[in-house]
């Protein structure tokens, strides 16, 4: 087995042929990389088995991951072979134990680095939100306050009075009456305003005298209402007041049909409430106006009421 | 933690790597032909295949090629010892029939 890895110069020959892309480079550097970390007496070795299993992935992945991974395996090998050397109670692998003999890589486990990376990476983290990716703060000092020591005190002079205004005093006279715009015409008895009133208006009138009105209504021989009680009415023993307005000339007749100002509320008893209106026409007292009779419409109630038997 | 057999800590990658090889005993591989039939990463794998060499269960070899020739490097081959392959075959025997309490 020595004699294999004894030959260093057989990896890069091996894998000369193979395609140079740059995935393919990155995987060897990590797998050089890799093996240059290995016990030294598997370094020759572990870098010309990874590189020919190396040859034989395709896929820019797969050969990176397996780059990846030949790294973490050299960690887990230099551990176990470390701790193996130290026990030295393996006899089959002895030729492996005897063919390394580097450093001990075990000082720290597998699970302690995790651990110092885990805490690592929270304090960065926590140091990162505490300080919000800020920078070096730059503290814009002032001067200190400085202290002025006054010898003497200044004497406040007095603030210097505003100059008195100086008034001036003007008669201005009598102030003139307004102007009436009086004309005087060449006659000194007539006097016109220019202020007239403009002939459109019209003149108020005089006001009237007060007329003293009396209202008429149903005068001598005016018909009685028993004669124009409805029947009807009579018989189902229904009363009331009917309001009819009539419009009376000066001899005490009608001059336009009368007509019903406020209905009893029973259809028979404002129909001879309008008949017996009718019927009085030439019976009216007319409306008198300071005593002479004038036309005049005026209302006035007729009640249609039993009689006791 | 796996079963320790001698030197040698039976996890189930382990074990995963020996299955491999107990499809056919007498054959050789390589570690890219024990990835492909384990799917384990190479980061597992060649510890693995390493510690079991020490222990005695595999032997490796180079493979005797000309790689100009083959037109790839030569890989390393690894195959069960008779020893290795009777302790792989008593451990998964007794997984066949119960682990003893």
């Amino acid at each position: 087995m020595r004699g294999h890895s004894l030959r260093t110069d057989e990896p890069a020959r091996n894998v000369r042929h193979a395609a140079a892309t740059w995935d393919l480079g990155v995987a060897r550097r990590l797998v050089s990389h890799a093996a240059h970390k290995a016990p030294p007496g598997l370094r020759d070795r572990l870098e010309e088995e990874w590189l020919a299993d190396l040859a034989a992935r395709r896929g820019t992945f797969s050969r990176i991951r397996f780059g990846l991974g030949c790294c973490w395996a050299t960690r887990v090998i230099a551990r176990d072979f470390g701790v193996a050397a130290a026990a030295g109670n393996s006899a089959s692998g002895q030729s492996l134990l005897v063919a390394h003999g580097g450093p001990d890589f075990s000082r720290f486990s597998r699970r302690t680095v995790s651990l110092i990376a885990i805490v690592c990476l929270h304090v960065g983290i926590f140091y990162i939100y505490l300080t919000g990716f800020a920078g070096p703060r730059v503290v814009d000092r002032a001067d200190p306050l400085k202290g002025i020591v006054i010898d003497r005190p200044h004497r406040l002079h007095p603030p210097t009075p505003f100059p008195q205004p100086k008034f001036t005093h003007t008669f201005l006279g009598a102030v003139p009456p307004p102007d009436p715009r009086l004309e005087f015409p060449a006659d000194p008895t007539t006097i016109t305003v220019a202020r007239a009133i403009p002939p459109d208006v019209p003149l108020k009138p005089a006001p009237p005298t007060p007329v003293r009105r009396v209202i008429g209504g149903p005068g001598a021989g005016f018909p009685d209402t028993e004669d124009y009680y409805p029947p009807a009415a009579r018989r189902l023993g229904e009363a009331g007041i009917a309001v009819v307005n009539v419009c009376v000339d000066p001899q005490g007749r009608l001059t336009s049909a009368p007509a019903l100002g406020e209905s009893s509320g029973i259809r028979m008893i404002d129909e001879g409430a309008l008949r017996l209106a009718r019927a009085g026409s030439g019976h009216y007292r007319p409306t008198t106006e300071n005593g002479r009779p004038v036309s005049a419409c005026y209302a006035f109630r007729i009640r249609f009421q039993l009689q006791d038997p | 933690m796996g079963k320790r057999d001698g030197d040698v800590r039976i996890s189930l990658q382990t074990l995963r790597a020996l299955e491999a090889f107990l499809e056919n005993p007498s054959d050789e591989l390589s570690g890219a032909d024990v990835q492909k039939r384990s799917g384990l990463a190479s980061g597992t794998l060649y510890p693995i295949l390493l510690r079991l060499e020490s222990a005695g269960w595999f032997v490796s070899r180079w493979e005797t090629i000309d790689p100009v020739t083959a037109g790839r490097p030569r890989r390393r081959l690894y195959r069960l010892t008779p020893s290795g392959l009777a302790r792989a075959s008593e451990i998964f025997a007794s997984f066949s029939r119960g682990v003893p309490a």
